[in-house]
């Protein structure tokens, strides 16, 4: 499979001009992002996340690495023309209209003034604010900026779609409303690259997450290798005193709420005999289920670790 | 259909000049223009007795009778005066904002963003900036000559020619903004470092009474250095009055040195760009 963005040994170094103080704000980051990928790139805050989009976009220079859109050297201007970028903490033009913004930005990425007219009334429409287009920015909300700056970074049809904080500001309806849109371009063959700290954002919709922390890649890899968990875990009630004893000598944890015991267990044979014990007790069992991380508890695992 | 890069070109034009509207920058030359013009049709009239003497009276006050070609180049010649010298000030003053914008964080990201050449970016902003001023002055000059010379039937193309010269020294000076601009992302410090190099540029070109003043031969040559080096303004504004009187221009020094210096002032203008993190 083809790579839409690949960075190979990414270093950004900023230097104070006065004080000579070096800052690395990415590091030697190696980083392959497929076709089609939904990717979300995760990390606290100053962890390198921005300046890594950046190097991509060329609006950062790399001090050494290279990195790569789908094959092309990102410092060469063809390079960004299948990228749609909505940038974090944006500031379009107050001057423009909605409409005047998306045949602005899309007159930049070439397209003609037939093409842009017609992808610009359909693109206010499916982001909902069709009767805005010839309101002036200065007039919209932060969320109605967030929607009419996603419709501007798919104004070309990007092959590729880099997202800063594309939720930031958007209720939840709004959010709803940008997840749906994103999945229509998946479903289209749209690479989607997601900036984002809302990590339940990340997981409910990327496949493939790194998680960037002090500049570095710290880990990487698909959401749902990254939160499956190692064990198993059996939830059930009505359990006597004395079973629930023997079976949290064999639980690697237990949990009981309001009568209901959450046991967890480290391997798929004791989370059967369990079963066969609980059974035999003549107790209910509620659920039995491999057991998961979220995103979140990984990312504070990963973070937490280096 | 145009290519590629004029559509570009054209849209960073259309957005400098809908960013001097928003700003009142266009509408303050605008208006500034327009009160001239009407000055010139309504208060300033002329009178031609006998096809050849004029009386001129303005505010209903008559100042005599003059020949009416002198009278018209020596009002073209004050407009050509007063728009080199005010209006030069003026324009940098009012449009010097507009290079520096396009820097804000938020805003550039995503230019840069766009499969366009930084250098092409700038251009193009250098570009539509120099046309909202040319679009002004062509405009007070136009609206004049007509008036004039519907006025006296003296139709002059020299004044009109004079334009241009303005319009280059206002090219020359807009590279200063540029790079300034580029490297402070402060349209007061563009502006404040353009009028420095003009009036700089205009003491310096006392060149013969400076060299009389200073004493020591080393300071002579400071001056001389710094004359040949920045644009020369005040030659410039001397060429611009030598063209409406319909003279010949004996020395383009002044033209290709102004040039040259404004060539080189917005190359590095662009290579510093080209070189910026943002």
């Amino acid at each position: 499979m083809d790579c839409a963005i690949e960075a190979q040994g990414l270093t950004k170094v900023f230097r104070n001009r006065w004080s000579g103080k070096e800052i690395r704000a990415v590091d030697q980051v190696t980083l392959r992002v497929e076709r089609g990928a939904t990717f979300g790139l995760l990390g606290p805050n100053g962890a390198g996340k921005t300046t890594f989009v950046k190097l991509l976009l060329s609006s950062v220079h790399p001090t050494e690495g290279l990195a790569k859109v789908f094959g092309k050297d990102s410092r060469v201007p063809a390079a960004r023309r299948p990228i749609g970028y909505l940038p974090e903490n944006h500031r379009f033009p107050t001057y423009m209209t909605g409409n005047g913004m998306l045949d602005f930005y899309a007159s930049l990425s070439g397209m003609d003034r037939t093409s842009r007219r017609r992808r610009g009334a359909e693109l206010l429409e499916l982001v909902g604010l069709e009767k805005w287009g010839d309101v002036r920015l200065g007039k919209y909300s932060k969320g109605m900026l967030q929607r009419v700056g996603l419709a501007q970074a798919m104004m070309h049809s990007p092959e590729l779609l880099i997202l800063d904080e594309p939720s930031d500001g958007v209720d939840p309806i709004g959010r709803r409303q940008i997840r749906d849109i994103l999945g229509g371009l998946e479903e289209k063959g749209v690479t989607i690259f997601l900036n984002s700290h809302l990590l339940a954002e990340v997981e409910l919709f990327c496949r493939d997450v790194a998680i960037i922390h002090k500049g570095r890649v710290a880990l990487e890899g698909k959401v749902k290798d990254l939160t499956a968990g190692s064990g198993y875990r059996v939830e059930a009630e009505k359990v006597p005193e004395r079973l629930a004893e023997e079976l949290r000598t064999r639980a690697s944890a237990v949990m009981a709420v309001n009568g209901l015991f959450r046991f967890q267990f480290p391997n798929r044979e004791e989370a059967n005999r369990a079963v066969d014990l609980l059974r035999a007790g003549q107790c209910e069992i509620e659920s039995v289920a491999r057991s998961q991380s979220t995103l979140e508890e990984v990312f504070v695992r990963t973070v937490n670790a280096q | 259909m145009p290519s590629s890069a004029v559509r570009v070109t054209a849209a960073l034009v259309r957005d400098t000049f809908r960013e001097a509207f928003a700003r009142k920058i266009f509408w303050g030359l605008f208006g500034f223009a327009t009160v001239l013009i009407l000055f010139f049709l309504f208060i300033m009239k002329i009178d031609v007795v006998e096809g050849a003497l004029a009386t001129i009276s303005l505010f209903g006050k008559e100042t005599g009778t003059q020949d009416v070609q002198r009278l018209v180049r020596d009002v073209h010649g004050a407009i050509a005066a007063f728009l080199y010298g005010i209006g030069l000030f003026l324009a940098v003053f009012a449009s010097a904002g507009l290079i520096p914008t396009i820097f804000e964080p938020g805003r550039i990201e995503l230019l840069l963003s766009k499969p366009v050449a930084r250098s092409h970016i700038l251009l193009g902003r250098y570009l539509g900036n120099l046309l909202v001023v040319a679009s002004n002055m062509l405009y007070l000059v136009l609206a004049i000559w007509v008036i004039l010379g519907v006025k006296t039937g003296i139709w002059s193309a020299a004044f009109v020619l004079s334009t241009f010269a303005t319009i280059y020294a206002f090219a020359v000076l807009l590279a200063i903004v540029v790079y300034v601009g580029v490297r402070s992302e402060s349209a007061v410090l563009a502006t404040v470092v353009t009028f420095g190099v003009m009036i700089i540029g205009m003491i310096v070109s006392q060149k013969s009474l400076l060299e009389r003043l200073l004493t020591s031969e080393w300071s002579r040559n400071v001056v001389r250095g710094i004359y040949y080096v920045l644009p020369k303004m005040v030659d410039l504004g001397n060429i611009s009055r030598q063209l409406v009187r319909g003279q010949s221009i004996e020395n383009w020094t002044p033209v290709w040195s102004s040039g040259l210096f404004g060539l080189v002032v917005l190359m590095a203008g662009l290579l510093a760009f080209r070189k910026r993190d943002f």
